[in-house]
């Protein structure tokens, strides 16, 4: 058996590490939430006030309304990256002509930073100087305005998030393609399965790890949006597109409301925490299941 | 504290899992408590509440 005290004391660094940049901030933000503290009151001292904060929190129309919009946003945005992703990857993974190219090309907008896409989304649709409001105007007679209806600004904010982030999925998925055995899938084949069987019996099961990965990576990035739909709609139009990220920030910085700010991002890790926790239950912990 | 055990949840869990569903559970009571039934009874029963559950999702979870 092995001394554990080597092992302890060569991880020691890297826990101290994450004691210090995630467990502390996490222990620091618990310890606010409790506190009513707005340095723009008339006593701008932070003094406790118990579940106050929370309390507030669950009757403001406008922060359930933004988790609301979250949870639409992330249903949305990691379906349709998770099947337009495996589409991708399938097709990445067969001897098309200019695969690599195009790989090339699709994985482009991953090196782009997120601030970078909002402004870049923004120049594109811009009433009178962007291309997409113009042309869509010149050849289908819609109105494109993005600061009046709220409809186009959700789905153009949907559709900037997939083009952002599907070659994420791409990338992962293609490399748990590539790695899945061969034996079991020829075999199927000999003995007369489908495309579909082997695709629903086989190849799900095996990329299911990957799967998982792929999905619990963007459900917490889709979560926790801010700087791309800051730069392009700023949340608007009212608060049609402001996401739990946006409405905190908000709250925190320009109203300086830390202790209930604190208390919403609480809520906000909650909700990413279970619905993760949910999700891998789902998909590997019942009794059932012997993954 | 990893033993895996096959209680009523329809989970294998250890003990780190059911301390965390027990809190999430707690956390999620209380919230809906101080939504809804806060007018009509005291948040300190829900807290008691959740503990027994929770406790009862330690020991036999």
């Amino acid at each position: 058996m092995r001394n554990s005290t080597t092992g302890w004391l060569l991880i020691a660094p890297t826990l101290f590490i994450l004691f210090i940049t995630g467990l502390l901030p996490f222990l620091y933000v618990l310890v606010v939430s409790f506190f009513d503290w707005n340095t723009f009151a008339v006593n701008p001292d932070p003094h406790f006030s118990g579940v106050e904060n929370f309390r507030r929190l669950v009757f403001d129309e406008a922060f359930l309304y933004s988790i609301w919009l979250t949870l639409k946003f992330t249903f949305f945005v990691v379906t349709s990256q998770l099947v337009i992703g495996f589409g991708l990857a399938k097709l990445l993974s067969r001897n098309v002509p200019f695969k690599g190219v195009f790989r090339t090309i699709h994985t482009l907008p991953l090196m782009v930073a997120p601030i970078a896409v909002g402004a870049t989304w923004r120049l594109l649709t811009i009433p009178g100087l962007g291309p997409i409001p113009h042309f869509l105007q010149k050849w289908f007679d819609v109105s494109y305005i993005l600061s009046r209806f709220p409809d186009q600004a959700f789905i153009t904010v949907v559709l900037m998030d997939i083009w952002h982030w599907t070659p994420l999925v791409t990338l992962t998925l293609l490399a748990g393609l590539s790695n899945l055995p061969r034996e079991p899938i020829e075999q199927a084949r000999i003995d007369g399965a489908r495309e579909w069987q082997i695709f629903w019996d086989i190849i799900l099961p095996f990329m299911k790890p990957v799967l998982l990965t792929t999905v619990f990576i963007r459900l917490m990035d889709a979560l926790r949006t801010v700087d791309e739909v800051w730069m392009l709609t700023g949340g608007g139009p009212g608060a049609e597109t402001r996401f739990i990220g946006l409405h905190i920030w908000r709250v925190v910085f320009p109203k300086t409301d830390y202790g209930y700010g604190s208390a919403m991002s609480l809520l906000a890790l909650y909700m990413t925490i279970v619905i993760c926790w949910l999700l891998y239950v789902a998909m590997t912990g019942m009794k059932d299941n012997k993954q | 504290m990893s033993e895996h055990r096959n209680g009523f949840l329809p989970i294998n869990t250890n003990t780190f899992d059911r301390v965390f569903i027990a809190v999430v559970l707690f956390v999620a009571l209380a919230l809906l408590w101080m939504r809804f039934i806060e007018p009509f009874a005291p948040l300190w029963i829900a807290t008691v509440i959740s503990l027994v559950i929770g406790q009862w999702i330690v020991r036999k979870g």
